[in-house]
Formats: structure tokens, sequence, C-alpha cells
């Protein structure tokens, strides 16, 4: 594609926006990933040579919470996928009321994490919380579920999927309707069976918008943090923390910049080559969607 | 319950959706091998006939019957309808060959058996070389054929096609006619053609099934509806360029078909040349006569009176109600 000036100069706004909000702070980190900058320097950066890269290498922390998150995203995105795909399957059925029940469907969607996350901290808590008093109704005692790591994280995975499903149905629900229904019913002659149909057909239709949501997704999600924040503040034992979290603590906890920035680079470059990865299948799965008509 | 001949027979079929008659009460019967023309203007119902037959769509009422054996209850699967849509309704993530065989997996037909099945059909259509392309790297012929590939690959007991063609050009339409007929017609199945081009309905079909607003006009063979139209609207539907219509005494219109129409020096009726259509071997003469305007088909070669009178023969009128449109005797 040629750039005439005009259309040069429409660009140059995106262009300008983008280098300010991207490249910019990337580039800084970068330049402040080899400097130490924290209390101990009065905060002024003075170069450390590879010091903060060779001090996340053997962070321990580092690499277990990098660990955590991929496993939080991996979790939480499969569970949308599969989760977002029934409820689209379901929303596109011809039912009454159709269109109420998919606003209804967006709602958890709209709500801001932070509201959402202190939902879900105060129907956790113990003991005030409404999933500890029915507990206690049945007899059974409270349950500490944001001070056990293993319910913590199963909460925050619930809640993660609880908010983000409704996008992937949404996402998934247009990639529906965007099969001609001339198609299921040319199978359907065929004597197929509802299973056949969704496995040969729909499904592999499917297969470039459950890549798109895919890739959105992963992105979110790899980059968790408000609802970590807000729902267990990484605990207990920071057997949630994220990766983003640990590099919010660096800068404003532990008021190590140099060192934060490290961190939030590393975080985004791991983020970077599985997007990458992804947005490769992506492509590869594009498919020409011609079922007739005048060539 | 009557006694049915062999083939296909739809019995007061109708379809009614949110209070309007789609189809009311539709009767027609398609012997096996015949091709039934289903033509009608655009809305009149042909595709939803067809979604019936195919058991798409539920019936509201009538049934539809296969030698003897009534299918209207049927799931579609269980119809052995093949049905070609519209838009032909190609699987766009598979190939030529993808396309052919997912009907036979789905039906568990044996892989050397589908293999064989799709090698015939594809030599049948000259469709050999194509097989591994996409639908969308096939021309809009092309993806005709494989969709006709596959509807005839379903060994199917009764075809359906819905305005296959439609998306072709005039030349095109013209050169896989007889393929089409010489593929479809003549075997085992009953064969509804649906189509909205008069044309194609005559060079198609064995007979000629009219449709307009949901209900059926006539149905006959293409000169039974030419030469003995049931009512004004087939008289105007049927035939190029559509026939006049003259207003008479006693609410009465007379028709007249452009073709039937003579040019001389005498006759009843004084006309004035407004403009000509040249046709190749034929002309066509935009007239203003007594009775309002009027069109006359003729030799090229014809010449022009000078005080120019239209006459016809007595045979070639067609009486009809002006209210109603209903055929008169003459
Ligand atoms: N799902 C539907 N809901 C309501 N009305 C419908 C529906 N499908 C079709 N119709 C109506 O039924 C009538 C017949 O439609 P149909 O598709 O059978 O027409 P057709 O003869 O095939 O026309 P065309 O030549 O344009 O394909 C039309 O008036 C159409 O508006
Ligand atoms: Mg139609």
């Amino acid at each position: 594609m040629k750039l005439s000036g005009a259309k040069a100069l429409l660009m140059l706004p995106a262009l300008l926006l983008l280098v300010a909000v991207f490249l910019y702070p990337l580039l800084r980190y970068g330049w402040l990933s080899g400097h130490a900058s924290s209390v101990l320097t009065g905060l002024r950066p003075v170069p450390n040579g590879g010091a903060n890269w060779q001090r996340l290498i053997e962070d321990v922390r580092f690499w277990k919470d990098a660990g955590q998150t991929l496993r939080f995203a991996f979790c939480s995105v499969a569970l949308e996928l599969a989760g977002g795909l029934g409820v689209a399957l379901l929303l596109h059925q011809p039912l009454r009321g159709r269109g109420t029940l998919r606003a209804l469907t967006l709602l958890p969607w709209a709500l801001p994490t932070t509201v959402m996350a202190l939902g879900w901290r105060w129907i956790l808590n113990d003991p005030h919380g409404p999933l500890n008093a029915a507990l206690r109704s049945l007899g059974a005692p409270s349950y500490g579920f944001l001070t056990t790591p293993a319910t913590t994280w199963f909460f925050a995975v619930l809640a993660d999927v609880w908010k983000t499903m409704p996008f992937v149905a949404l996402l998934l629900l247009a990639g529906l309707q965007s099969i001609p229904a001339d198609l299921e019913e040319t199978l359907r002659l065929e004597g197929a069976s509802r299973i056949q149909i969704l496995r040969r057909l729909t499904l592999p239709l499917l297969v470039p918008y459950l890549s798109l949501a895919l890739l959105f997704r992963l992105a979110q999600a790899l980059g968790v943090f408000d609802l970590i924040q807000v729902l267990t503040g990484g605990g207990p034992g920071g057997s949630t923390e994220s990766l983003s979290l640990y590099a919010y603590l660096n800068a404003m906890r532990f008021l190590d910049f140099g060192y934060a920035a490290t961190v939030m680079l590393a975080t985004f470059l791991l983020l970077a080559v599985l997007l990458g990865v992804g947005w490769l299948l992506l492509r590869r799965a594009r498919i020409a969607r011609t079922t007739g008509g005048p060539a | 319950m009557t006694i049915t001949a062999p083939g296909l027979e739809l019995r007061q079929l109708s379809r009614e959706l949110e209070g309007r008659r789609l189809l009311d009460g539709l009767d027609l019967q398609v012997a096996p091998g015949e091709c039934v023309a289903l033509l009608g203007p655009s809305g009149c119902g042909k595709s939803t006939t067809l979604r019936l037959v195919a058991g798409l769509d539920p019936a509201s009422e009538g049934n539809v019957l296969l030698d003897g054996e009534d299918l209207t209850l049927r799931e579609p699967g269980e119809r052995q309808v093949a049905m070609v849509f519209q838009s032909y309704a190609l699987y766009p993530h598979l190939s030529v060959q993808g396309n052919l065989e997912l009907g036979l997996k789905v039906r568990g037909v044996p892989a050397a058996e589908r293999r064989q099945r799709i090698d015939a059909i594809l030599d049948l259509l000259q469709l050999g070389s194509l097989r591994h392309r996409r639908p969308a790297q096939l021309s809009g012929g092309q993806r005709q054929r494989v969709a006709l590939a596959r509807a005839l690959l379903r060994q199917p007991r009764i075809v359906l096609l819905d305005e296959p063609m439609s998306n072709l050009d005039a030349q095109l339409r013209e050169e896989l006619r007889p393929e089409l007929r010489r593929l479809l017609c003549g075997g085992e199945q009953p064969v509804i053609y649906v189509t909205h081009d008069q044309q194609e309905a005559t060079g198609m079909a064995d007979r000629i099934a009219l449709l307009e607003g949901g209900r059926l006009q006539q149905v006959g063979t293409p000169r039974e509806l030419y030469e003995n139209p049931a009512n004004r609207f087939v008289a105007s539907f049927l035939g190029r360029p559509a026939i006049n219509l003259l207003p008479m005494a006693h609410r009465r219109q007379l028709g007249l078909r452009p073709e039937h129409l003579i040019l001389g020096e005498e006759g009843p009726l004084a006309a004035r040349l407004l403009r000509r259509e040249w046709w190749g071997h034929q002309q066509l003469l935009w007239l203003e006569s007594d009775q309002g305007p009027l069109r006359l088909l003729t030799s090229a070669a014809a010449a022009m009176p000078p005080q120019p009178r239209l006459s016809w023969q007595r045979r070639h009128e067609l009486w009809f109600d002006a209210d109603s449109g209903a055929r008169l005797a003459p």
C-alpha cells in the first residue's frame, strides 16, 4: 500500500497516540531496567549494568508469580471459552424473549471489575458473608474461603469467568449468526444429528471467532491486576499474586522503580510471545467465508 | 384414504406464519422422473413450498406424500430429499471433495464407497480438476455444479432446486439448461424446479405450476398455460412481451398476445406507431390505439402501412372478467 501525503497526515494523530501511550513507556521501562532507582539511590536512576535482570532470573517470587499468572489465565480462559460457547449456542436458539436474555447475559461484563470483586469479597467474607451464613444455617462451621490458598484461587478464577464469559459468549454469538442457516439445513437434510452439525460445521466455522476470543481474553487474563488486587490482594501468602501485581508492589510499595520496570518489561515480553504465537494460529485459521452465490 | 399414484403428491399443503398465509392449500402431483417448475413472482411462496417438502419448516395443514407414504411429520434427514439452495450453501471450510464427502460421512458410508461415489459424480459433472479447491476459489458456474453434484450424490428420492441458476449470467444459464435436464430429469425421482424465469421454466420442465400470493393459479404443460390460461394472471405472467389487455363492454377485458396481432390496412382497430424495438429477426412495435397502448410482435421485414390497422384471429382471443381476472367464455 502506498501512502499519499494526505493519508499519512490523517494517520499522524493515531501514530502519535500510539507512541505516547505505548512506545514511550516501553522504551522508558527498557531504559529504567538498566538502572537502579530506589530509595537507596534517592530515587535517582543510577546505571547498574544488568543487575536488575540478574536479580529477576534469580527471583523466586517472580517465577512463582509467573507460574501462578499462567495457571490463572489458562484456567479461566479455558472455562470462559467452554462456558461462553455453551451460552452462545443457547442464545442462538429461537427462544421467546431472546433479546432480553441476551441483554441480561451482558450484565456481569458491564459491571466494573472493582465493584464486582468487592461483591465477591463480601459474599466470601468469613464470617459475615452470605455464603458462610448459608453454611452455618446448614449446621456447618464458617469457612475462610479467602484465607485458604486453594479456595481463594478457585474463587478468583470463578469471579473472572463470571465476569468475562458474557464477552466471550457475545463474540461467539456474533460468529454463530454469521453462519448462513442454509448450511446447517443442508447438513440436516443429510440426516446429521445436532452433535454432528456442531462438530462438522459449526465449530470449524467458529474457529476464527474462538481464536479471537482466546487472544483477547488471554491478553487480559495474563495482565490481571484489579480483580486480584481487590479480591485477594495477592494472598493468602502470595498464592494468588500475579505478575502485574508484583510489578505494582515493587514500584508502589517497595519504591524500587528500576526493578519494577524490569518486572513490567519481562511480563510484557512474556505476553507478547504468547500472543504472537496465538496470532499466528489465528491467521492460519482464517477461512474464506464463501458458500456460493456470485463469484 | 384415496389411492395415490407413484411419485410426489402435495395435498392441500399450507403454511401460516404470524397470521399470514404464506402458502394456501397447494395441490400438486409430480410423477417419478417428472420435472415440475414452480414458477411465480418474488415472494409468492416458491421457497416456502420447497421447505415444506424438505421438512425444514412444518406445514400448518396438508400432507406431503411420496409413493403413497406420508412424509409430513418426518424429520428432514429421513426424507431422502436433496435440495439445492439458491445460495448453493457450500461448506466454506471444506474443499469440493470435502463438500461432497461430509454428507456421506454423516450417514456412515464407508471410506472406500465414499471415494468411489465421489469419483463417479466428479467425473459426471467434469469437476475432477477442481477437487481440492475451496468454494471461494470457484466461479459461480462451478459452485453451482458442485452444489448439484452434492445433491445428486445423496441418491435422493426427491430433488428440489431453488433457483439454482439465478446467480449465473444469462448465457451460462442457457448453456447449462440441457445439461441440468439430462442430469436431473427422466430418472426415478420427481423433481421440483423453482424459478421466476418463465423461459427457464419452459426450457427445463415437463409441466409448470404457476403460483401467486401463496395460491396455485394453474398447472399444466408450458403450452397449455400459454394457450389456455386459467385467468388473467397466468395470461400476463407467461409470454413475453406480455399480453395486451383491452377494456371492453360489460366489464370484460380482451387479451391479445403481441405475436397474434396482425398489422395491415384493414381490421377493427386503428393504430399509430409510437416506437420500434429491433429484436433481430423480429421487431416489437409500440402502438397507440383507440383502446389504449398496444404491443405488437412481427417479423423484422414487415413494412408499416400508411394507415395501419390491427386484426387478429378469433381463436386467439382470451376473455377475462375485468374485476376478478377470471377467464370467461368468448
Ligand atoms: N420466516 C418468515 N417469516 C415471515 N414471513 C416469511 C418468512 N419467510 C418467508 N416469508 C414470507 O413468505 C412469502 C413467501 O416467501 P418465499 O420465500 O416462499 O418466496 P419465493 O417465492 O421463494 O420468492 P423469491 O422468488 O423472492 O425467492 C413472502 O411474502 C415472504 O415475505
Ligand atoms: Mg425463494
